[in-house]
């Protein structure tokens, strides 16, 4: 495996001197500061079983020096199967403006990029971990020029991973469902078994009807068991109106509660507050999740109101270095620290609440400073990173230790 | 030639994003940096440079560099020359690229909590009155250490590439001419392999409390800029602030740097008189300042445009720490209209804000993301945050730094070319200021 890591420990283990957040310090005003505590954990087969006290002699255990230990880091918006990075730098083109122009231009290189994408993936991959992150949901592309061939590659590379990195797939017609031909593949698709969501893009520009490109990905989902998360840039009535088709369709299909998600849905941020708050609600109704890569230019994404009406707010990198942008760092740390600048959370307790788009929603501690996170029966998938507590980690985006998946060994970075 | 890649490969860590080893320039062929110090002189060999932009029809698609020979003399760069790679005296570069060094134009290293615990911001009531009344506080604990603090900063941003600092430094009848004091110590510890310029920084007014004759004693002090905040919400006046700070500043020979927070009509007038008494005293020109100055981003087009063509006129420059999310500073309107425009990290960590990263490369990649600088020509243009101006490459992609008889600054990144460097905030490798190789 390429990488500064190397394995400390297969999947049961015990760890001595963990950092865990136990509490919040209070004042008159509220929140001041994190208590936290060391402490050994047990961990068996993936599983915690075991959190004790620090005091034992455990000669045999692996010394954590202190560092804290956090939940997971989660990246749940990236595209492991496309990406330029590992490859020389490139920028953007001034002349591909549309998503129709990189249509066009993905099916001249895909051909090309398909030749090494396994190792590229491998490559991103590695980045991802090197800030501690050791999941990924990624979209992959399924059309006519990839055929199921990305899916190919990035399977290979997931598999030469898998001891230090997991991933749930979706299946993404990047160049429409029907603007190119590519709903007989994704029918294709939609039957394998690593496939976990099928996804979708711009149904009103991409494929000149909402309901038409809807109806079948639903459908697909429904047919095979699987989730959905659409990609939806498009703005204005058409943007608003695919949200609520969608959400329809998942209410009176209740199996996609759940597990029904729209990335980016950048027309949430051009509505009045009174329309976000309905939207919300709509959302919230059908179980339906946001995906978002935290947009800084021009209008803000309105997380608080959708957090505000218990809608399910995710985050991702989405593109890390390729042809649609070449900003993105892979640190799921760095996101969260720009979620706390840009929606000013900078207090402790707003900057703790702010890991939890890091960690797909696992916070250590509940609202009211108790510890809810390792309890024995939780998954072992964690990361050790070098902070004092949660608020401190978004707001320094402090460096990563170690990391585990549940299924994987323990990761120690060299 | 050897690529960049090559080097990569051939570096020890495989592991993409870290495949690199700060300090490089240390330790290659035997030759540590102290020896080639001592001797005053050394050749660098393996420098990437950026020699000019490769076009297609009429646009920039990518930048061409080679390497060089690079000279060094007394902390001047002396020669650039064709490569040297068999040379055995030099400092191997490695292939990394050469950029000037980076130079953070608006920071605090007078108070900062970096370096001790970690201490959230706490809400506040009172506005910056309120932090005032909290400075009044936590000053006098602050300054007991505030020399070690300053060189721990120091530390940071060198580590992220800057060898330069325009820092404020609080003068109030709190501290007095204390936090100058600890932070002259900590900048002659670091002199040389770190330079500044110093702003003496009214922070609690300059008749709120009664700071003018602080001020004045600090125009005497060592400093290079007189500054000040908010005249109108904390002095309650804008011309008597305003008079007191431009006096001061002629009759020392200092720039000026202001803090303008204020985003209304106070904030607009306070810039409009500034720009009024910088042409009715030229001597002021091109080192006057107004850092943050909010207002502009509150403006309309046309007032923008007006602005900032009058700024541009008056020489009066923008300091930025690039806000984004509610307030956008209108930075490309005053860049087509000349102003010169800088960036700084303001705070790293303190009683301010605690998001401070320390990379004014950060800061570029920020701005290109903000103002949709995503091409090769754009982000390459957009280095010029983080050096305070200097490019490798004119606008027609003609070589023009460095050159014999710069001063040898210069930080090292592994990336190959600028444009890169600004997208992927390319790791550093190396950095020399004055011809002292600091890492
Ligand atoms: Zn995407
Ligand atoms: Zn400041």
């Amino acid at each position: 495996m390429e990488t500064a890591y190397h394995i400390l420990a297969g999947n049961s283990y015990t760890l001595k001197n963990v950092r865990l957040e136990t509490a919040f310090v209070f004042d008159e005003d509220g929140v001041t500061a994190t208590r936290t505590g060391l402490f050994c954990i047990t961990v068996s087969n993936g599983k915690i079983t075991r959190v004790f006290p620090n005091d034992a002699p455990l000669p045999h255990a692996i010394d954590a020096k202190g560092y804290l230990m956090l939940p997971a880091f989660k990246d749940m918006h990236v595209h492991l199967d496309k990406t330029l990075y590992g490859l020389p730098w490139q920028a953007l083109s001034p002349r591909r403006r549309t998503v129709r122009d990189m249509i066009a231009y993905e099916q001249e290189i895909i051909p090309t990029l398909l030749k090494t994408s396994t190792a590229r993936a491998e490559q991103l991959i590695s980045l991802l971990q090197s800030y501690g992150t050791s999941f990924a949901r990624t979209h992959f592309n399924v059309d006519t020029t990839s055929g199921l061939r990305s899916l190919e590659n990035l399977q290979k590379a997931l598999d030469n991973k898998q001891d230090s990195f997991k991933a749930e797939l979706v299946a993404f017609p990047q160049h429409g469902l029907y603007y190119t031909d590519s709903a007989p593949l994704m029918k294709e698709a939609a039957q394998l078994e690593n496939v976990d969501f099928i996804g979708g893009l711009d149904p009103f520009s991409i494929d000149n009807g909402i309901q038409k490109a809807i109806d079948l990905t639903v459908q697909l989902a429904i047919d095979h068991n699987k989730g959905i998360d659409i990609h939806l840039h498009d703005g204005g009535k058409e943007g608003l109106r695919t949200i609520t088709y969608l959400a329809e369709q998942v209410l009176q299909n209740p199996q996609l509660k759940g597990r029904t998600f729209v990335s980016h849905a950048f027309v949430l941020a051009q509505l009045q507050s009174k329309e976000t708050e309905a939207v919300a609600e709509k959302l919230a109704a059908a179980g339906m999740g946001i995906v978002s890569a935290i947009p800084f230019r021009g209008a803000a994404m309105p997380i608080p109101a959708l957090l505000k009406h218990g809608v399910e707010v995710l985050m991702g990198n989405d593109n890390v270095q390729d042809y649609w942008s070449t900003f993105g760092t892979g640190n799921m740390l760095q996101k969260a620290h720009l979620m706390a600048e840009l929606y000013g959370w900078v207090t402790e307790f707003e900057l703790s609440r702010t890991l939890r788009f890091a960690t797909r929603n696992i916070l250590p501690l509940n609202n009211e400073g108790h510890m809810q996170w390792p309890k024995a029966g939780d998954k072992a998938a964690l990361v050790l990173v070098n902070a004092s507590c949660s608020a401190e980690a978004v707001s320094r985006m402090s460096a990563t230790v170690a990391f585990a998946h549940d299924e994987g060994s323990l990761y120690w970075k060299s | 030639m050897v690529s960049r890649k090559d080097f990569i490969r051939n570096s020890a860590l495989g592991f993409a994003g870290l495949a690199f080893v700060p300090g490089t320039l240390k330790e290659v062929n035997g030759t540590t940096s102290e020896s080639a110090q001592t001797s005053g002189s050394y050749i660098l060999k393996n420098v990437r440079l950026e020699t000019g932009f490769a076009y297609e029809n009429d646009e920039v698609i990518a930048t061409h560099t080679a390497l060089f020979a690079v000279e060094i003399e007394n902390g001047v760069i002396k020669k650039i020359s064709p490569n040297q790679p068999g040379a055995k005296n030099a400092v191997d570069a490695g292939g990394m690229l050469m950029l000037p060094a980076f130079r953070d134009m608006h920071i605090h290293l007078d108070k900062t909590f970096y370096g001790g615990p970690w201490q959230a911001v706490r809400r506040r009531t009172g506005g910056v009155k309120g932090m005032i009344a909290l400075e009044q506080k936590i000053l006098p604990d602050m300054l007991k250490n505030s020399t070690y603090k300053a060189e721990q900063l120091i530390e940071l941003l060198q580590s992220k590439g800057t060898s330069f600092a325009r820092s404020h430094v609080n003068i109030e009848p709190t501290s007095r001419l204390d936090s100058l004091k600890n932070l002259q110590k900590a900048l002659e510890n670091k002199k040389k392999v770190f330079g500044a310029e110093l702003v003496a920084f009214p922070q609690h007014g300059v008749f709120y409390t009664d700071t003018a004759l602080y001020l004045k004693e600090a125009a005497q002090a060592g400093i290079d800029f007189i500054g000040g905040v908010d005249p109108y919400t904390i002095d309650g006046a804008i011309e008597k602030t305003m008079d007191f700070t431009i006096q001061l500043a002629l009759d020392h020979g200092k720039g000026i740097d202001i803090h303008l927070h204020e985003s209304g009509e106070s904030g607009l007038k306070t810039v409009e008189y500034l720009i009024n008494k910088v042409n009715e005293n030229p001597a002021l020109k091109g080192k006057t300042y107004l850092s943050h100055c909010f207002v502009l981003g509150r403006l309309d087009r046309p007032q923008q445009e007006a602005i900032a063509e009058k700024l541009g006129a008056a020489q009066i420059g923008i300091v930025s720490t690039i806000p984004f999310g509610g307030l956008i500073m209108p930075i490309p309107t005053l860049l087509k209209h000349n102003v010169t425009v800088m960036t700084g990290n303001d705070s790293i960590i303190d009683h301010w804000n605690t998001f401070g990263s320390g990379s004014v490369l950060q800061k570029a990649n920020l701005a290109a993301q903000l103002y949709g600088n995503t091409t090769e020509f754009g982000l390459s243009r957009t280095l010029k945050l983080a050096t305070a101006g200097l490019l490798p490459l004119d606008d027609k992609g003609v070589q023009q730094w460095p050159k014999a008889g710069d001063q040898a600054d210069m930080v090292f990144v592994d990336a190959s070319c600028s444009a890169e460097a600004v997208s992927r905030i390319s790791p550093v490798t190396s950095l020399i200021y004055k011809g002292n190789i600091v890492f």
